[in-house]
């Protein structure tokens, strides 16, 4: 994640806010994926008791990582796959194009993975000569527009079909309608002919199974399918927290993704991958490599007050019932992983509470990220602290630091609180409208653009609380 | 060009580096114990009336836009699915070599050009039997009645290709084969892996391709079939 957006947080939100058509897009989509999955939730019987379970499959599996690690990779290799370490991104990325230029690999297919964002690991392998197709439908979308993804698990949600029949049209050389069905069908025949052809399939992991050395891979679309089914070479990154112990815990973990994430009972397709194909298989690989990410996941997991947010299983959910993700969408994060989940993890994993530590800014603290997780990751809790660890470390704003240091000042002692109300009430004078304070001052322009300041009172309390004891 | 093996060492450090972040000094090496594990107890426990997971399958697939077709033989078997390709206005097929499918389907009377998947033919040229057949019919392992999947398994005569590549799966099953939840697939498998090991792919398939990528608009057959349909021998 070494790309640094130019823009601090505030600026990005202020931009976001002014784009009327995505926001209103990140509206109607956070609408319809809470509301599914709400009525999923209230569908599948004893809810709570899911969440518990999935928490404690999720915390034992993170409390015990090293064993799960050691045997999913013995696992993997007993099915005749190969197991590669990677502990940061570039390593990743050398690992990843060097296998590729191992087998002599021209056309490349991705299909939806996080990790591989994380990485960068698209224009490294680009810059290696090699082409590389994405192929979830809106990850499509997105490489030929040249952005990034705004939402978790509907990257694509803050374009419209016009905008997107524009980028089909330009690789097709003539208009495709603006229409879903046809901009489907166009990515379809596109699509298709690039899985036909290609020689290398990279595709991400939503859950290892140790016990049995499997990797599981969750879409609608059936592109992790073709992407696995066909080229000769699969190869599978993973970031390093992403097991399961057992098969069983499968079910649980499979029963809350898609439930929580789009409100589905399950996906049109989960597939279950056992290393290469076996002696008499006709398709799928015939080499199989899984790399293990750690870029940052260790120091997390090293810090047991922010342990859990390695438990996360990348349902989105925590986005989709975001106040402050509903008002400035995907992109004002600025990082890779947004929302509030993003906000917890992206600090911790570039290690950076000054720039990346404005994250867990963007969060009203209201917890319905807490209650919507299918994990019980205590987000709110873990934002609360990351602001805590920003400001122990010194890095507050200056005019905040200023206001801080003058309320220390006059609050210290009666005389000096009582000397700064009535100056206050004074001073305020040709601010206060209706009992509140709007005009746009420059240094509490921050503050009044988005709230109502209430004015001081015209008498203090302790004055009218002296009048009242006489 | 050489060779990328796996790095025993760089293997080594990562595994200590997790392990001292968990303030282990070695990596763990023995099955740490667990509370719970699986799905919650009361799922696990559940009971269910002998027709249930028939009847769940069936609303549950069709709520997705499949068909599910209840009959009582391999000819009745055989009749709807050349009553299907007709509908569809279908030319080609291409089958699993599998031996219930054999025995319950004819293929000589479903009125299209047929294929096999098998060793016959090579894997370039079945992919690409796969990529232009109109349907593709496989045997179905075991369906799921509570959420209306099937899980096919990948094997020497039963590819991948076959239930993706043709816009149109056709999953034929044993009524007996139909269980109620995921759980009971999972420990199926755990049994066969204790006798060997696992096949190389287990799709878990659940109505057609899908996606709502754009502006959040349901759309169906992105990748995959546009239409997955099921016939149930019930006999």
């Amino acid at each position: 994640m070494s790309d640094r957006p130019v823009l601090h947080l505030r600026d990005r939100a202020a931009k976001a806010l002014k784009d009327e058509q995505m926001r209103q897009a990140v509206r109607k989509a956070v609408d319809r994926l809470s509301g599914n999955k709400d009525k999923a939730a209230r569908e599948l019987p004893n809810w709570e008791e899911w969440r518990e379970q999935t928490r404690l499959i999720r915390e034992h599996t993170v409390d015990h990582l090293d064993y799960y690690l050691a045997l999913l990779t013995q696992n993997i290799r007993k099915a005749g796959g190969k197991v590669h370490f990677a502990s940061t991104a570039g390593e990743a990325r050398q690992l990843i194009a060097k296998l590729c230029q191992q087998y002599e690999a021209k056309h490349i297919v991705k299909s939806k993975s996080m990790v591989t964002e994380e990485i960068h690991l698209n224009s490294a392998l680009e810059a290696a000569g090699m082409e590389v197709v994405e192929s979830d439908l809106a990850e499509y979308i997105l490489q030929l527009a040249g952005e990034t993804p705004s939402h978790i698990i509907v990257p694509a949600i803050h374009k419209n079909r016009y905008q997107i029949a524009e980028l089909f049209s330009r690789v097709n050389g003539e208009k495709v309608e603006p229409d879903t069905p046809a901009l489907t069908r166009f990515a379809r025949k596109v699509l298709r002919d690039k899985f036909m052809n290609a020689d290398v399939g990279i595709t991400g992991c939503n859950f290892a199974v140790a016990e049995t050395g499997s990797i599981t891979l969750v879409t609608n679309e059936g592109n992790a399918r073709l992407s696995t089914a066909l080229p000769k070479v699969v190869i599978t990154v993973m970031g390093m927290e992403r097991i399961v112990p057992t098969f069983e815990d499968l079910e649980t973990v499979l029963s809350m993704l898609p439930r929580s994430a789009t409100g589905q009972k399950v996906t049109s397709y989960v597939s279950v991958i056992n290393g290469p194909r076996q002696p008499g298989d006709i398709d799928g690989c015939e080499q199989f490599h899984l790399v293990i990410v750690d870029n940052g996941r260790s120091r997390i997991l090293a810090d047991e007050e922010y342990r859990a947010a390695l438990h996360c299983i990348r349902c989105g959910a925590c986005f989709n019932v975001c106040p402050v993700y509903r008002q400035i969408g995907g992109h004002a994060y600025g990082s890779v992983y947004g929302g509030p989940i993003g906000s917890v993890i992206t600090p911790l994993l570039e290690n950076d509470m000054v720039f990346w530590g404005e994250l867990p800014y963007a969060s009203t603290l209201c917890a319905a990220c807490t209650f919507a997780c299918p994990a019980k990751i205590p987000l709110q809790e873990l934002l609360f602290n990351l602001r805590q660890k920003r400001v122990s470390a010194g890095h507050t704003d200056a005019v905040e630091k200023f206001a801080f240091g003058m309320w220390k000042r006059f609050f210290k002692l009666p005389s000096t609180y009582k000397f700064a109300m009535k100056a206050a009430s004074l001073g305020q004078k040709p601010l206060v409208k209706n009992g509140y304070i709007t005009a746009a001052l420059p240094i509490l322009a921050n503050w009044t653009n988005s709230r109502y300041l209430p004015a001081a009172a015209d008498k203090t309390f302790r004055d009218r609380w002296k009048k009242r004891e006489k | 060009m050489t060779d990328i093996q796996e790095d025993l060492s760089q293997e080594n450090m990562f595994l200590q580096t997790v392990a001292n972040a968990l303030g282990r000094k070695t990596v763990l090496a023995e099955l740490p114990e667990r509370q719970e594990a699986g799905p919650p107890a009361f799922w696990r426990e559940q009971k269910f009336e002998e027709d249930q997971p028939l009847a769940l399958f069936k609303s549950n697939l069709e709520a997705l836009t499949g068909r599910v077709a209840i009959v009582r033989n391999g000819a009745e078997a055989t009749n709807q699915i050349k009553l299907w390709l007709k509908v569809l206005n279908a030319k080609s097929a291409i089958l699993w070599d599998h031996a219930k499918l054999r025995e319950y389907i004819d293929s000589t009377r479903l009125g299209v050009k047929t294929a096999f998947w098998n060793r016959d033919t090579s894997r370039r040229e079945l992919i690409e039997l796969a990529e232009q057949a109109d349907v593709g019919i496989t045997w179905v392992n075991y369906a799921i009645g509570y959420t209306g999947t099937v899980a096919l398994f990948n094997g020497e005569n039963s590819g991948r290709s076959v239930s993706l590549l043709p816009p149109t799966h056709i999953a034929v099953m044993n009524r007996s084969d139909i269980v109620p939840t995921m759980s009971t697939v999972m420990r199926i498998l755990l049994e066969r892996r204790g006798q060997g090991a696992l096949p190389s792919a287990i799709d878990f398939i659940t109505g057609p391709s899908r996606t709502s990528d754009i502006e959040m608009d349901l759309s169906i057959g992105v990748h995959g079939p546009f239409r997955m349909w099921a016939v149930v021998i019930d006999d």
